[in-house]
């Protein structure tokens, strides 16, 4: 349960999104790039980490990586481990991956339930709607990536916005500011 | 005695071993757009594809399969049927689509919402008034089946299913469903003739229908408006729905017209029940809009004469072994 500052309360059900594309960087030069670079993580109430193995043997002063899943690797058919189709992030109507998932409730939402569900994706132009963000990185031994989820939920205007479950203009603005939130602790 | 017997019957099984069909392009067909090299061709893994094509375990109530609405006498669509059928007599909002020559094409769905044929079933698998259900209960129930576990083991190696390796097998059964045998493809290969009307046919059929209905497949996989009024009741835009592009408005897939003779009724919502009726609308009934094809702003003229060698020759599309080839049928599956 998340009270925001602006009077809204806000309890999550289910928070996934894809992480891809991992680089690391030193002086703006690329030194490593993850191979098959596809993480779901999906957060519970026991477990609200996931931990990533990056090689220590570089100087690095900066990572970069994807909020969701690129345009080629949507329609190059199924695919296995994180991105089965199993994972609950893969649009069955239509095809293309889920890149961000939050589902549940808040006091503003208009129905009576007061549920929201927000489906961000999209693999086509002009709703391709992958973000890539870059953070500096100081001390190598440990990284720590947070999603600041208060950040993006006292983003969303809940009275207006309760559903987003296909690629659009929407999902296209949520995604970029899903993207703000990653930040280095 | 007994050693004798035992022998002799195991004999018999393996004569009943199911005769799996593989894959193969057509001479002088287009290089496949599906790629193979993400899912490489086996006997096991066709086998499993069949199994599960064949299986009404992929819906919620287990009482339909992807055959019911893709049967094999009808070139694997859903016969006699304008709109499709699912659990509970529900009824959806299109025709299905015959079934064959799937590795050429790019896209599936009416609107093209399907990149890629290994994900194409997850859709009717999930639809409500399809099979109702969603992966991860078909893949349970899967699991659960001793039967499934073998096949899955012999096609990849591990017994467990996953939402790849299912999906993967029902593609490679689909991609074995080639259908380049009609009396057409045995006169292009100069083993036979046409006659002279199929002949008159055939030229018309190329001065007025192969622009979209490009040989040898018969459809250029790409998406037109042709001409068909809007059913209000439906309100179906097509690939507008996927694209939101005011520029796909009413363009639905241009499907291939080979065995176009067991396909009936036809179009996305399955108004014409006969060829006659199609050829009438090309010729007096095109409703004019916005995303209206040049080839069809100015009717087609075709004299009554000439639209029934058009049909002579659309019926040398047939391909009967294809229809009867035991490879694709249902028998011996277990």
């Amino acid at each position: 349960m998340y009270h925001l500052p602006n009077g809204n309360t806000v309890s999550i059900e289910i928070l996934k999104f894809y992480i891809s594309g991992i680089e690391l960087f030193e002086n703006s030069k690329i030194i490593w790039r993850e191979k098959e670079s596809f993480h779901l993580y999906s957060a519970d109430s026991s477990n609200k980490t996931f931990s990533l193995t990056v090689p220590t043997k570089f100087n690095f002063d900066k990572i970069k990586f994807n909020l969701g899943i690129d345009s080629l690797t949507n329609v190059s058919g199924v695919m296995g481990g994180d991105l089965d189709p199993t994972k609950g992030m893969y649009w069955a109507w239509q095809s293309g991956y889920i890149n961000f998932k939050i589902e549940g409730k808040s006091n503003l939402v208009s129905n009576p339930k007061k549920e929201f569900q927000f489906h961000l994706g999209g693999y086509l132009q002009p709703h391709y709607s992958i973000q890539t963000t870059t953070l500096p990185i100081t001390d190598k031994s440990k990284i720590d990536i947070v999603f600041d989820i208060v950040q993006f939920l006292s983003e969303i205007d809940f009275s207006k916005q309760n559903h987003i479950m296909s690629p659009s203009i929407k999902a296209l603005e949520f995604s970029q500011l899903a993207i703000k939130c990653f930040k280095v602790k | 005695m007994k050693r004798v017997i035992i022998i002799f019957i195991a004999f018999l099984f393996f004569a009943f071993v199911v005769e799996v069909p593989i894959f193969f392009t057509p001479k002088k067909w287009p290089k496949p757009t599906y790629n193979f090299l993400k899912n490489p061709i086996s006997k096991e893994k066709i086998l499993l594809g069949k199994i599960l094509f064949y299986d009404p375990i992929l819906s919620k109530d287990n009482t339909i399969s992807c055959a019911s609405c893709h049967s094999q006498y009808s070139a694997f669509t859903h016969i006699d049927h304008a709109l499709s059928h699912g659990i509970h007599d529900s009824i959806g909002t299109r025709n299905s689509p015959a079934l064959m020559n799937l590795a050429w094409q790019k896209t599936f769905m009416w609107d093209g919402a399907i990149n890629n044929l290994d994900v194409q079933a997850l859709a009717p698998i999930s639809h409500p008034s399809e099979m109702g259900s969603n992966i991860n209960e078909v893949i349970k129930k899967i699991n659960a089946l001793k039967k499934y576990r073998q096949l899955f083991k012999r096609a990849f190696g591990d017994s467990v299913a996953t939402g790849e390796n299912t999906l993967k097998s029902i593609s490679q059964f689909l991609l074995t469903i080639i259908s380049a045998n009609a009396k057409y493809d045995k006169v292009m290969r100069k083993e036979q003739t046409f006659t002279p009307q199929e002949e008159n046919g055939y030229k018309l059929f190329k001065k007025n229908c192969s622009v979209c209905h490009t040989e040898p497949l018969f459809t250029n996989n790409e998406f037109a408006n042709n001409g068909i009024s809007l059913d209000t009741k439906l309100n179906d835009y097509g690939k507008y729905k996927i694209s939101k592009q005011s520029t796909d408005s009413l363009k639905f897939k241009i499907p291939t017209l080979r065995n176009i003779e067991f396909t009936f009724p036809y179009m996305h919502d399955g108004r014409f029940k006969k060829l006659s009726e199609v050829l009438n609308h090309y010729t007096s009934s095109i409703k004019a809009s916005k995303t209206l094809p040049k080839e069809l702003q100015k009717p087609i003229v075709l004299s009554s004469n000439e639209k029934v060698d058009i049909i002579a020759f659309l019926l040398t599309l047939t391909d009967k072994e294809f229809i009867f080839d035991k490879r694709y049928s249902y028998q011996n599956l277990n």
